[in-house]
């Protein structure tokens, strides 16, 4: 895209044709137009490249940024609980633009207001003189549940507030106005930081065109800032997040991420003597800095809100030992309390002796009593909301109750207000300001609020130049409240002072060698990566067996006599525990195999069934959603539960069965290729690998012993048993190395020499046990002690019976020897997989219980 | 009086205990009308880490950390307190009850923090349009303070029952109003959610209460409890003490341990342990004047 500054560019009336004429705008106030109608000075260089383009250009680039969007995860939320409904979040392709000049000044307001919180929190939480002294109603913060007392008198070194933030509306006259305070968390930073790579990756030329302020610097300036909260360097950062149920989990993986620091959950950490230490492979290692993402009541059990786990147990004493461990502090969300705004003026007057820059939307806090009778003798226009909103994903503001429209008692209202005002606010509709949003004819105004973020850095603070814009109802928002998720990015013009990064991706150094020192791979993401192996392995065997099986029922030209080899295989898959089997049947009919084939592809019965493989799959890849490249993940969107391939697989008749499992397969072999090229050979990969292994060498030798374990006799024709090979040999993918090898209809002794004993062979059950106990022995605390852990016993008990074995002796006479190491393989590979679990993931199985005595049993 | 208290929690664990954090408030604050002449503390097993300190409202706490695998564990309180009884009050001479209000939420600067605080509604004492019918009755316009909370622990008294199976500790006080029935913890909690929705200053006491035996019978062992009651401030006469599971002011057989919002803030023993499967848990409380 081309682009020509012109500076006295008038715009082509094509574009602004939704805008109307200037009249109807009167007493509204928009972005790109002035009053008199005319494009201001710092929106024409982005009007002239928009111009420049042609529709059709324009709707290439509005899907080109949808693409971008739903590829990076931000457009429905991939984290979030696969069966929950899809979250909408699309970017305007116009962002909001913000001059230099303006910007300066808000960046000023901010800074203040960042500075007037910390200094209330600390005075809320140290001497509470603002309260005492009435300038602050104490009614108005002990009512909040935000107001964290056990946190009373923790000093953190560097202030309570690391991340801030603002959001911000325009009313009718042009003026800025808070509709809303952030101090508990970082507040969907995440998600803007998402939308600026994503806008920038498809309209980079047109941003680096019109100067717009990278925001890489920011970033190091944040990440700075965290290295140098512990105080003494190159600290373990963990960022601590409610998990994947959480509605932002988005942007709290997404800025672990880009900071480089660990996601983890209340339960990956522990305490131990006032210190907090993450669960890992390794053991436990101790965490300097934790990145709350956590709402502050519900991070520890023990002295705060008793039924929230969502940090460690006993973590609190542990800020007390350390008052820079957590950040934001636990408890600073009390200042982003509605009913403060009206305080601020005197307040900011007060701590700071300044004015104060840019004021609250006009709220009253209904603790108050001649607010309340006000607020009673003007309903109208009045919005009733909460004093508090949760931590929640940008754009989910509630958006109140209508006090008119309560309808009811006038005289049960005031009462009701009376008494639950304390945590209430009463607010007046003001209206949004307007900015342009691409439309199909052009541009056309729509109604915006903004996030705007502020972190601490150095000894003071630093602004965020850009930030995160969404679209309003005004008939039903007060605040951030954008239900279709309808954003924008935000690019603030540089100026002489602020000349561009060179790269957004420039790393530092230092952020470097933080990045490189947390190396550890948690329990908990090793226990998903082990169950992402072996999902992965047991959506693809069954969908193996399933093909064959098929493909004996449907297609001419191929051997119809493995009938009975489908039979087994599928009915064995359609039991939990396989000596539970059903006896052999000669008969196996179309029907039956047709009843077998629908129960293992759409049933519910059974644990291997696929809808119940494919949840697995999903829900686990979703876990680990953080360690898979984009493409790894994508190659699992098929599985996704409610996909379309699914319901197509789920209605299939046989042929059209054939084709979407072909598919299916497709997929996984993508995804198992992805992940063998692309992932770092970390103890992550080996916990991958060995589930795949362990599942694998577990089909095979269950297949192995339902087709061969008996000798052929009346009822088993050695034809028969011909056909049962091939079938073997199709599903564990081995047909083509048999014939190139023997160039022989398949024999027993030289099939079970190729999928049993071949260790060179990546689909026999020698390679599998083999990979597993290359990799157990590559553990850390594998060779703890003098006896070898059990697991290692396991491992080479079973890898030295496959060496040892005999092919003649297995495939001879009686069947008896492959039958007892079949039976072996089938009972002591879930037995080490139960070990391996107990071993590296019992960590996290004790889930902590809570233990109260309740007062007063006798009168 | 002067009480000699003992009070020991034993729990057994099915399984090993790997891990327990612990917050105890078994220690005796010292209050306006009570000594504390002696007291111990004794935890089995020795913690890995132990913190004594005062909370946000004054009470002794202490914060414990047992590192090591152990399968029972025990907290043994024992204390020797002198109470001396209040000045007798004379429950229609009080202020109104809007003045009380008045003073404490609308007076002037410098306010009095400890108590205001103590008129806001906390996690386990929520208004609702339930507790504001229910608590209507005993405080019609201008009604003298102390006349109208004392009504208020009567009613409770004479129109709740004392049922321990009815209600367990995660009861809300909307289902107790429902069930009319609860123990002393239920009754507290519902008479502060009372007050405190008419923005009046009330708090949570945890103590214990003297117990006598039925006539010619011997006191048993180990068959006292612990107990709790409301406290509620008024101007110039200070915090008064109501408990509205015996329907009466406590004189000097109320032993006070620590004050707070509601039982969260002062729970006697509250804990989270990793490992242990399920537990039994036995307390045995005896009060017994000294």
């Amino acid at each position: 895209m081309s682009f020509v500054a012109q500076n006295d560019l008038v715009a082509p009336a094509d574009l602004l044709a939704d805008y109307g004429d200037p009249a109807s705008r009167r007493g509204t106030h928009d972005e790109l137009l002035g009053a008199d109608g005319t494009v201001k000075a710092h929106w024409q260089g982005f009007l002239a490249a928009l111009s420049a383009t042609s529709p059709a250009e324009r709707v290439a680039l509005s899907s080109a940024l949808d693409r971008r969007v739903h590829q990076m995860g931000i457009a429905y939320d991939i984290f979030a609980d696969p069966t929950a409904p899809t979250q909408r979040w699309t970017v305007d392709p116009v962002p909001l633009i913000i001059s230099a000049g303006e910007w300066r000044w808000i960046e000023k307001a901010l800074t203040q207001r960042v500075r007037l919180f910390d200094a209330i929190l600390a005075d809320i939480y140290g001497p509470q003189s603002l309260m005492r002294d009435g300038v602050i109603p104490p009614a108005l913060i002990f009512s909040d549940p935000a107001f964290l007392r056990p946190c009373q008198g923790i000093r953190p070194p560097r202030g309570h507030l690391q991340f801030f933030a603002s959001d911000l509306a325009r009313s009718p006259d042009g003026s800025w106005r808070i509709i809303d305070t952030h101090t508990e968390t970082p507040a969907g930073i995440g998600s803007a930081l998402a939308n600026r790579v994503a806008h920038t990756h498809v309209a980079g030329e047109m941003f680096k065109a019109l100067k717009g302020r990278r925001v890489a610097g920011f970033f190091q300036d944040l990440q700075a800032a965290i290295a140098d909260l512990n105080g003494h360097g190159a600290p373990r950062v963990a960022l601590l997040t409610p998990g994947p149920q959480h509605d932002d989990y988005f942007s709290h993986a997404y800025l672990a991420r880009y900071l480089g620091c660990l996601l983890v959950e209340g339960n990956d950490l522990r305490t131990d003597e006032d210190r907090v230490y993450l669960k890992t492979l390794e053991g436990l290692k101790e965490v300097d800095v934790i990145i709350r993402c956590v709402e502050g009541r519900n991070c520890d059990p023990l002295e705060l809100d008793p039924s929230g786990f969502g940090g460690p147990v006993g973590l609190l004493q542990g800020v007390r030992r350390a008052p820079g461990l957590v950040t934001n502090a636990i408890g600073s969300a009390v200042v982003q309390n509605r009913g403060l705004g009206i305080f601020l003026p005197e307040i900011c007057q007060r701590l700071l002796g300044e004015d104060l820059l840019i004021q609250d939307a006009p709220r009253r806090w209904l603790g108050d009593q001649t607010a309340r009778s006000e607020v009673m003798g003007a309903l109208d226009n009045i919005v009733i909301r909460s004093t508090q909103e949760g931590a929640g994903r940008p754009g989910r503001a509630a958006v109140g109750k209508r006090a008119a429209n309560d309808g009811g008692d006038p005289a049960t209202f005031a009462r009701d207000l009376a008494m639950m005002g304390d945590r209430l606010v009463a607010e007046e509709r003001v209206g949004f300001g307007t900015t342009p949003s691409l439309a199909a004819g052009g541009l056309a105004p729509v109604p915006f609020a903004v996030r705007l973020f502020v972190t601490r850095a150095g000894d003071g603070f630093t602004v965020m130049p850009g930030g995160l814009a969404m679209t309003i109802d005004p008939d039903v928002s007060l605040g951030l409240s954008s239900p279709e998720g309808k954003t924008r990015d935000v690019w603030v013009l540089g100026d002489s002072a602020h000349p561009a990064y060179s790269s957004l991706w420039r790393p530092t150094v230092e952020a470097a060698h933080v990045a490189r020192s947390q190396r550890v791979t948690q329990s908990r993401a090793a226990d998903d990566l082990y169950w992402l192996g072996r999902y992965s392995e047991r959506a693809d065997w069954t969908m193996r067996v399933l093909r064959s099986a098929l493909q004996r029922q449907q297609e001419d030209g191929v051997p119809t006599d493995g009938r009975a080899a489908s039979r087994r295989c599928l009915e064995v898959l359609l039991t939990d525990e396989p000596e539970t089997a059903p006896p052999y049947r000669e008969q196996a009919d179309a029907a039956a195999i047709d009843r077998l084939t629908r129960a293992l592809i759409a049933g519910t019965v059974g644990i291997r069934a696929l809808p119940r493989t494919f949840d697995g799959l999903y829900r686990v890849a979703s876990l680990t959603r953080d360690r898979l490249s984009l493409e790894a993940w994508q190659t699992l969107e098929r599985f996704q539960p409610g996909s379309q391939w699914r319901e197509a697989l789920t209605a299939s008749r046989s042929g059209a069965a054939l084709d979407l499992l072909e598919e299916g397969l497709a997929s996984l072999a993508a995804f198992a290729g992805l992940m063998h090229e692309n992932m770092t050979r970390n103890f992550g990969w080996s916990f991958l690998d060995m589930g795949r292994r362990l599942s694998r060498a577990f089909n095979l030798s269950e297949a192995i012993s339902v087709l061969f374990a008996q000798v052929p006799g009346d009822d088993l024709r050695e034809d028969e048993e011909v056909a049962s090979l091939r079938f073997l040999l199709e599903a564990a993918d081995s047909f083509i190395t048999y014939r190139s090898r023997y160039r022989l209809d398949p024999m027993l002794p030289l099939v079970l020499d190729l999928l049993l004993l071949d260790e060179s062979n990546p689909r026999s059950l020698a390679f599998q046990l083999a990979a597993i106990a290359n990799h157990l022995e590559s553990m850390p605390q594998a060779s703890q002690g003098i006896a070898l852990p059990e697991e290692r016993r396991k491992i080479l008990q079973l890898t030295t019976a496959v060496r040892l074995a005999d092919v003649r002796g297995l495939a001879s006479g009686d069947r008896m020897e492959l039958a007892k190491m079949m039976d072996q393989m089938i009972r002591d590979l879930p037995e080490l997989s139960n070990t391996i679990a107990r071993r590296y993931f019992s960590l996290l199985e004790a889930k902590p219980q809570r233990l109260r005595t309740r007062l007063g049993n006798s009168p | 009086m002067k009480y000699d208290i003992s009070h020991k929690t034993l729990y057994r664990y099915e399984q090993p205990v790997l891990q327990s954090h612990q917050c105890l408030h078994l220690s005796p604050r010292l209050m306006p009308h009570q000594t504390v002449l002696k007291h111990a503390l004794l935890i089995e097993p020795a913690p890995t880490v132990r913190h004594d300190s005062v909370d946000a409202f004054g009470n002794p706490v202490v914060l414990l950390e047992i590192d090591h695998q152990h399968d029972v564990f025990v907290v043994h309180a024992t204390s020797t307190i002198a109470v001396s009884t209040p000045a007798p009050i004379a429950p229609s001479s009080s202020l109104p009850w809007e003045k009380v209000v008045d003073t404490v939420r609308n007076g002037a600067p410098p306010i009095d923090l400890s108590v205001l605080q103590f008129t806001c509604a906390s996690r386990l004492t929520p208004p609702s349009r339930a507790v504001a019918e229910f608590v209507a009755p005993s405080f019609p316009k201008s009604r003298p303070m102390v006349e109208a909370v004392l009504d208020l622990t009567r009613r409770i008294f004479t129109e709740f029952r004392f049922d321990a199976t009815a209600t367990d500790i995660s009861t809300p006080i909307d289902e107790v109003l429902r069930l009319r029935r609860g123990v002393c913890q239920d009754f507290s909690h519902l008479a502060l959610a009372c007050l405190r929705a008419l923005k009046l200053p009330a708090r949570y006491v945890s103590g214990y209460l003297l117990t006598r035996p039925p006539p010619g019978q011997e006191k048993l062992r180990g068959a006292d409890a612990s107990h709790a009651w409301i406290s509620v401030w008024v101007p110039e006469l200070g915090w008064i003490d109501f408990d509205p599971t015996n329907g009466v002011m406590p004189t000097n057989e109320h032993i006070a341990i620590a004050y707070g919002r509601d039982y969260d803030d002062i729970n006697p023993i509250s804990g989270i342990i990793l490992g242990g499967a399920n537990h039994t848990v036995s307390v045995s409380v005896d009060v017994d004047p000294a």
